[in-house]
């Protein structure tokens, strides 16, 4: 038997047929680029850049089973229900928890952190307000979220990832950007000059109805904030739900009258369509937005408050 | 007669009255090749609404089933019949079967969702109930109406497609049994099922312990079923079986093959492995199986509107299992499993020429619709019937799973007995 070597030309064609497949297939076919400046990563990027060891993806969604099923590769799964709220008080997730889930997520500093999440990304928007209180540098939100990665197609899996555990500390508590019923009620009274951005429905701000059907959660008063102006958090998003362009952010908010000159509070009904505002409001515009998290489910509970309610509705009747 | 006729029976024995001539049945499976392709256009359109590619797969999945239950006669209320009443093991052990191939795989799947079972969350939507006399109150009531019409409320979906003449008043007095349901819902949530422990198994004894304690609960159950069955022969010197055909025995050919497909009924074993199978694979995609979830939802979004159901029903809605929250739309996963597993009985009894409709006598219809309530009222209130709360929930590991089959099972155990003794004295 003789040992033969194989002929050049066969190593030629071998060759070349390695690296057409290695340059065809996806996985490859991008090579990592540089973290983009701003708040947002884009779908293409993002499936570029999934292998990186510096990048931790991480859903917010507020549908149980849907990261389960399926979700993008790598992912962590941050339940809004169980991880980003109190389970005792109304409140958000306290400092120690935070820290916890950021460790066992092998969150560190130096991670650059994606969120992106259901419901046109209301929850991880949610989730990127929570971060920015606890201080947490590099997050981006996916321009699109979800609804954007599927309808593209994109590779999604349902293993769940398994990553070396961190030791996360929070730093400095950001509580300025976190509106309280006191805060609301001062901007009524105008101290501060302070602008309020009711983000609900029309309906809703008019006081025509309480919540959106099939909410369970109400207020018992219907209307808006005194001084709220009312801009829908779908205003500032294109059909495939990404985020419009800064300049035409701009021109949306400053056509209600609010151009970043004075402090801003948004608002909806539990706090997570308002934070899709308050993203573009802060982190695309650069204005100083504080979310009030109570929002119309505190405010219009709440005994011996003014309310603007120009459909007349006194509780529930006319 | 073929041993097709074996699950036939209860209720549902007129219907094994089979005409002798079968030449009328010869469009059968004309029939069922045209329903087969009506389905087509039916995908393609659910592939243009929201969330298209997961009703495509619920209807899938709902085709499978229907045809697994229909030739395989997978009925919950013959297998224990069979096995209780006819000393005949067979049903019983498919279903311990498909109990444990689904035990096994929703272990796998969520394992992966749920990687430490201890840290104290739940698996997202799975069928994991409260456990409390309430319960099994709604157990014993469903075993009842199992007893009552002749059949479990999947079964009588897919007996709809033989031609069953009880069936439909069994639906119809399942809808029935809904709407008392919802009347008794908050009096019973407030007297026990709110503070009732909602159990999951891995949660207490970890994956491997679960798995270990309810796979070994059901090997005993099949060994004990097994050695009663071979003491009984022992006792009574029966020569059990069926003849068999040799051609279906040993096919020859592959067209031999295919028609053995449409003929009789598959093997029990089958049946219970495709089960488990099919239950497994519908929670990697969606929501757990269910088949009352559409009667539910229907029921309460009709009475809700008429004001003859409690505007609120607490903590309902906050409970894992067969959800009668009125959707938005027609077209939710659930639904698609129920149309394809009635699709997919129809095709299956067509393409065996089983479809044999009669005209209901008013036995029929009563024993239907009083059965019908029976087990309406069990699942609303067990949130889920043998499918749902059963099959979906002990494969998951929950506790309320087989507390509900094990009341179930007891009623048709006290049943038979009186049948039994009732037979004797006549």
């Amino acid at each position: 038997m003789t040992i033969r070597t194989a002929a050049p030309w066969r190593v030629l064609i071998a060759g070349t047929i390695a690296a057409t497949v290695w340059g065809a297939s996806p996985a490859f076919a991008n090579t990592p680029q540089a973290v983009p400046a701003g708040a947002l990563v884009s779908t293409e990027w993002l499936a570029a850049n999934l292998q990186r060891p510096d990048l931790r993806v991480i859903e917010v969604s507020v549908n149980p089973g849907l990261y389960e099923r399926a979700h993008i590769p790598g992912a962590v799964n941050f339940s809004w229900h169980n991880d980003l709220n109190d389970k005792v008080r109304r409140d958000i997730v306290s400092k120690e928890a935070f820290e916890q889930l950021l460790s066992k997520g092998g969150v560190s500093d130096k991670t650059t952190v994606v969120l992106y999440g259901d419901t046109n990304n209301w929850f991880a928007a949610w989730g990127a307000w929570v971060f920015d209180v606890y201080g947490v540098k590099n997050v981006k939100l996916l321009d699109g979220g979800r609804k954007k990665w599927e309808a593209e197609n994109r590779t999604l899996n349902n293993r769940s990832p398994d990553y070396a555990a961190t030791t996360y500390r929070v730093g400095q508590v950001n509580t300025d950007l976190r509106a309280r019923l006191g805060d609301a009620l001062a901007a009524v009274e105008g101290k501060g000059a302070t602008q309020l951005v009711d983000i609900r429905s029309a309906d809703e701000y008019q006081g025509k109805v309480f919540a959106p059907a099939g909410v369970p959660e109400l207020a018992v008063r219907a209307g808006h904030i005194p001084g709220a102006v009312n801009v829908p958090w779908g205003k500032a998003v294109n059909e495939d739900g990404t985020f419009k362009s800064r300049a035409d952010l701009q021109k949306l908010y400053a056509d209600v009258g609010i151009d970043g000159s004075k402090p801003i509070i948004t608002y909806c009904r539990i706090g997570e369509r308002s934070s899709h505002t308050w993203f573009a409001l802060s982190k695309i515009l650069g204005y100083q937005v504080k979310n009030y998290d109570g929002s119309w489910t505190e405010y219009g509970n709440s005994v011996g408050v003014p309310i603007n309610n120009p459909a007349g509705t006194i509780w529930a009747a006319k | 007669m073929t041993d097709s006729s074996l699950g036939l029976g209860g209720a549902g024995a007129a219907a094994g009255q089979r005409p002798a001539g079968a030449i009328s049945a010869y469009w059968q499976p004309v029939a069922a090749a045209v329903l087969l392709l009506a389905l087509w256009p039916l995908q393609q359109a659910l592939l243009q609404r929201d969330g298209g590619r997961t009703l495509v797969f619920a209807l899938a999945i709902g085709l499978a089933l229907g045809v697994v239950l229909q030739r395989s006669r997978f009925c919950f209320y013959c297998h224990a019949r069979d096995w209780l009443q006819r000393d005949d093991p067979r049903g019983i052990l498919a279903i311990i079967l498909a109990l444990a191939v689904g035990l096994v795989g929703m272990t796998v799947v969520q394992s992966s969702w749920l990687p430490n079972p201890q840290a104290g969350q739940l698996p997202p939507d799975m069928h994991i109930g409260p456990v409390s006399w309430v319960l099994v109150l709604a157990g014993l009531a469903f075993g009842a109406g199992m007893l009552v019409s002749g059949s479990c409320i999947s079964a009588h979906w897919y007996r709809l497609a033989e031609g069953s003449a009880a069936s439909p008043f069994a639906l119809l007095g399942t809808a029935l049994g809904f709407a008392l349901g919802f009347q008794t819902w908050n009096p019973l949530y407030s007297l026990a099922v709110a503070d009732a422990p909602v159990v999951w198994l891995p949660q207490h004894l970890g994956y491997g312990g679960a798995l270990l304690l309810q796979l070994g609960v059901l090997a005993a159950w099949a060994a004990w079923v097994w050695q009663r069955h071979v003491q009984q022969r022992q006792r009574s010197l029966q020569v059990p079986a069926a003849p068999i055909d040799p051609e279906r025995a040993a096919p020859r050919s592959l067209p031999a093959l295919w028609r053995s497909l449409w003929q009789g009924r598959w093997n029990y074993a089958l049946g219970g492995l495709l089960v488990g199978l099919i239950c497994t694979a519908a929670i990697v995609r969606m929501r757990p199986l269910g088949v009352t979830a559409l009667i539910g939802s229907q029921v309460r979004g009709a009475l809700q509107g008429q004001g003859w159901v409690p505007e609120r029903l607490n903590g309902l809605d906050g409970f894992a299992g067969c959800a009668t929250l009125p959707a938005a739309t027609w077209a939710t996963p659930n639904a698609l499993v129920l149309l394809g597993l009635l699709a997919g009985a129809f095709i299956a009894a067509f393409a065996s020429r089983q479809f044999r409709p009669r005209l209901p006598t008013g036995c029929d219809a009563g024993r239907g619709l009083l059965g019908g309530v029976l087990l309406g009222w069990g699942a609303m209130t067990g949130i889920g019937c043998t499918v749902g709360t059963l099959l979906s929930g002990g494969m998951a590991g929950a506790l309320s799973g087989w507390v509900f089959g094990a009341a179930m099972l007891l009623v048709l155990w006290l049943g038979f007995r009186w049948q039994t003794w009732w037979g004797s004295r006549a």
